[in-house]
């Protein structure tokens, strides 16, 4: 069952994939056929037991077995084991290879995990004392694992906080404590269609809250678009849909004294903001897990949307005909452009014993040239800002435009429940996108709820 | 189990018991090993599956009953023994769930509707292609089993393209005749009809095959004799075919029933639940609460009371379909 369960739903840290709900449905379902299979069955109970067994038995044996070792001096010949998932865990292997090259007593061994097994294998792995030296972790797992305390506190004389976006090292801090260090980064912005704009009147594009409804309102009818915006209305992760507007108005789901937030005035509002889209008729109501957005983006029926930068990547791959006919610009702003920022981390077991040459190899894959490297070979934003300074990243005009926005962008809290919480936030906003509750008493339940689970 | 009648029967003129047999090397020694040797060759056939059958079902099943009256969280991944034990908590905190409630609604929403119309399609698609459909036979056998093997995420691409509301197929024939289709999926009052008209197209084709075996053990002199004393067709259905198909029928419904009760595919691929939980079933709330939010507790309560709905309704089917031709 595991393996299980997949289960899935093991979902993918925010942020961290590219293309979240596709992936996570192709990954999702392929994960579970092999277990879940047809079978008529009351196994179906036993199995999850077995996979909440396997859990504590796992656990109950590490109880004993663990320590965490003297551990082995950077210069020793000795093997580094690593793992990171989907697409970046390929492209690790290769980094690899440079890196042992030039370090030659180094023996880096990656192994490349599916997001959609990720979450349930690194939770086996932390209850069987098995991690790896170093693990790649997307931020909405850091709070867990710090809780489940398997991780080794970073030095921050080594990697230091002010190399990072802000928003990349609040991803890896706890409790006052640093766990992660940044490895690449990605944020959401505004991307538009520019044809339809010139249609529709818009010339510029929008940077306020009303400019963009008004924007969205044009496109529908001058241009004839039939939406003016796609939003996700409801469903697993919406929350993500919805922060650049919670961010930008000042709000918070938890505030960063840890209390819950969601009835504060600023998030109230920003919850009201995106239901006028709904109410209004300007983005879709009803959501469609799998639904592509770049479909409707291509055909026009969609000519603006909230995405990270793998969606460039994915337009001029799948779309070639869009070339010249779209364009990307800073999330609209309230008080400010504040959009979500995510990506992942790397984090150093605490019973490593290679946390020295863990500790080299992190300051490669963070530093100026590896973190160049890496988005010569990944395309991933780099989290150091050193690495932006020169070449494409400093040219380009649409990085530019991400660079700044992710200056600013915010990160949820690192919390072990955090993925329940962000639920209840979920399920606010879908009540407010259905018009079945207010943004005020949506919130207000939101509140209650997450209050329950942060005291 | 098996290992206990053996010696009883195949020693039948010895006592049994040990030490009451015969030396070994006796005239008849192939028949008669000491039982000592015969219990150890029974257990040693059926050690791989007790020690598959404890570790990986007993244990866990005994290990879920336990946690489902502890508090167990994220923090006793790595520490166990630390769950506190918290009696019925988990129980009664469940009943009072509005979440939990609504699933437990959902999913027997699915098996009222759902369970009839699998078995009653699966009869009727049986009996066509029994008697009914001589031509292309094979074809159509293998078009209503073809779900049943096919991965879920093929069948999920499929129905999402059929039931999309802008360019899928139903929209797409209603608009050539002037309709607008409804959005299956994203309204809570036709996505769990939809699911169910899906689950019962991937699952029609198991309980078509057992019918057809069901169909096919019938002796030919009993319809004879039907139609010899002027049967109608719907008669010799009635009054033929279903009364002994009755077995099959006990055993199609008993597994289908307890496949939907447990449905968990369906909602999880195609609307995670959704719209507003209106697809929310006991399976996929026990998945969400265990494996996303950690509360191997309160998921463990929630797998028990499943598993004695399962139980019980399993126990009164088995009662109320009984053969009583015999």
């Amino acid at each position: 069952m595991s393996h299980m369960l997949h289960e899935c739903d093991q979902r993918p840290p925010c942020g961290s994939r590219n293309d979240c709900t596709r992936v996570m449905y192709a990954l999702t379902g392929s994960a579970y056929i092999g277990e879940l299979k047809e079978e008529p069955s009351m196994h179906r109970n036993a199995r999850t037991a077995s996979a909440a067994l396997a859990l504590a038995m796992a656990a109950g044996i590490t109880a004993c077995g663990s320590s965490g070792g003297a551990g082995v001096a950077a210069d020793k010949k000795q093997t580094l084991t690593v793992w990171a998932m989907g697409a970046e865990g390929e492209k690790l292997a290769e980094v690899a290879k440079v890196y042992e090259d030039a370090n030659p007593h180094i023996t880096v061994k990656v192994t490349p995990i599916g997001w959609d097994v990720a979450h349930q294998k690194l939770v086996s792995a932390a209850a069987a004392g098995t991690l790896p030296d170093v693990t790649q972790m997307g931020s909405s797992y850091m709070g867990e694992f710090v809780e489940l305390g398997v991780l080794e506190p970073v030095d921050t004389k080594t990697f230091k906080k002010d190399s990072f976006f802000p928003a990349a090292w609040e991803q890896g801090v706890a409790d006052g404590e640093v766990y992660g260090v940044p490895w690449y980064v990605e944020t959401r912005v505004l991307y538009y269609r520019t044809d339809l704009a010139k249609k529709a009147g818009i010339t510029k594009p929008p940077t306020t809250w009303p400019e963009l409804q008004q924007a969205a309102t044009a496109f529908q009818d001058k241009a004839g678009t039939q939406w003016g915006i796609y939003f996700q209305p409801s469903g697993l992760d919406t929350v993500q849909s919805w922060y650049p507007f919670l961010y930008s108005a000042g709000g918070s789901i938890v505030s960063d004294d840890g209390k819950a937030a969601m009835n504060s005035p600023e998030t109230v509002k920003a919850l009201k903001e995106y239901g006028t889209y709904f109410e209004k008729g300007l983005s879709k109501k009803s959501f469609q897990p799998g639904y592509e957005v770049l479909t409707d983006f291509n055909s026009g029926d969609v000519p603006m949307f909230y995405s990270g930068p793998w969606t460039m990547a994915g337009i001029n791959d799948n779309y070639p005909d869009l070339k010249g006919k779209w364009a990307i610009a800073k999330v609209p702003a309230d008080q400010g452009s504040v959009s979500m920022a995510g990506g992942s981390s790397l984090v150093v077991s605490k019973d490593s014993d290679h946390k020295e040459a863990a500790k080299e190899f992190l300051s490669y894959l963070t530093g100026t040239e590896g973190q160049k490297d890496w988005f010569k070979r990944s395309g991933d934003l780099p989290a150091n800002t050193s690495a932006w300074d020169s070449g494409e990243l400093a040219n380009d005009a649409n990085f530019k435009i991400f660079r700044d926005q992710m200056e600013t962008a915010k990160s949820g809290p690192v919390l072990p429940q955090w993925t329940e919480i962000s639920s209840k936030a979920d399920e606010a906003i879908s009540q407010v996108t259905q018009g079945k509750a207010s943004a005020e008493d949506a919130a207000q339940k939101a509140q209650s709820d997450i209050e329950g689970l942060v005291e | 189990m098996s290992t206990k009648t053996e010696p009883v029967a195949d020693a039948a003129p010895v006592k049994t018991g040990p030490g009451t047999h015969s030396p070994p090397g006796a005239r008849d020694h192939r028949r008669q090993r000491p039982v000592a040797v015969q219990h150890v060759a029974g257990w040693l056939f059926s050690t791989p599956f007790l020690v598959l059958f404890a570790v990986f079902m007993a244990l866990p099943i005994l290990a879920t009953l336990i946690m489902s009256f502890t508090d167990f969280g994220l923090r006793n991944v790595t520490d166990p023994f630390s769950a506190e034990f918290i009696g019925l908590e988990n129980y009664t905190k469940l009943f009072d769930d509005e979440k939990f409630l609504k699933a437990l609604f959902n999913t027997a929403y699915f098996v009222v509707v759902g369970v009839p119309l699998t078995v009653g399609l699966g009869l009727v698609a049986a009996v066509l292609l029994n008697s009914g459909i001589d031509r292309a036979r094979a074809f159509f056998r293998v078009g209503f089993y073809a779900p049943v093997v096919t991965s879920i995420v093929a069948i999920a691409v499929v129905w999402r393209f059929v039931l999309d509301p802008s360019d899928g197929l139903i929209a797409g024939l209603a608009s050539e005749v002037g309709l607008t289709s409804p959005d299956f999926l994203g309204s809570e009052v036709l996505a769990m009809p939809s699911l169910i008209v899906m689950a019962v197209w991937r699952n029609l084709g198991t309980v078509m095959v057992l019918f057809i075996a069901g169909l096919q053990a019938i002796p030919p002199d009993v319809r004879e004799a039907a139609r010899l004393d002027g049967a109608s067709t719907w008669q010799e259905f009635r009054r033929i075919t279903v009364p002994l198909l009755r077995p099959t029928m006990l055993y199609t419904s008993v597994i289908t029933t307890i496949g939907y009760l447990n449905v968990f595919e369906e909602p999880f691929v195609m609307t995670q639940g959704g719209p507003s939980d209106s697809t929310l079933t006991v399976s996929l709330s026990m998945y969400r609460e265990g494996f996303n939010f950690f509360h191997m507790g309160y998921a463990s309560a929630m797998a028990y009371v499943l598993f004695v709905v399962i139980m019980a309704i399993t126990v009164l089917q088995l009662r109320l379909l009984k053969d009583n031709t015999k």
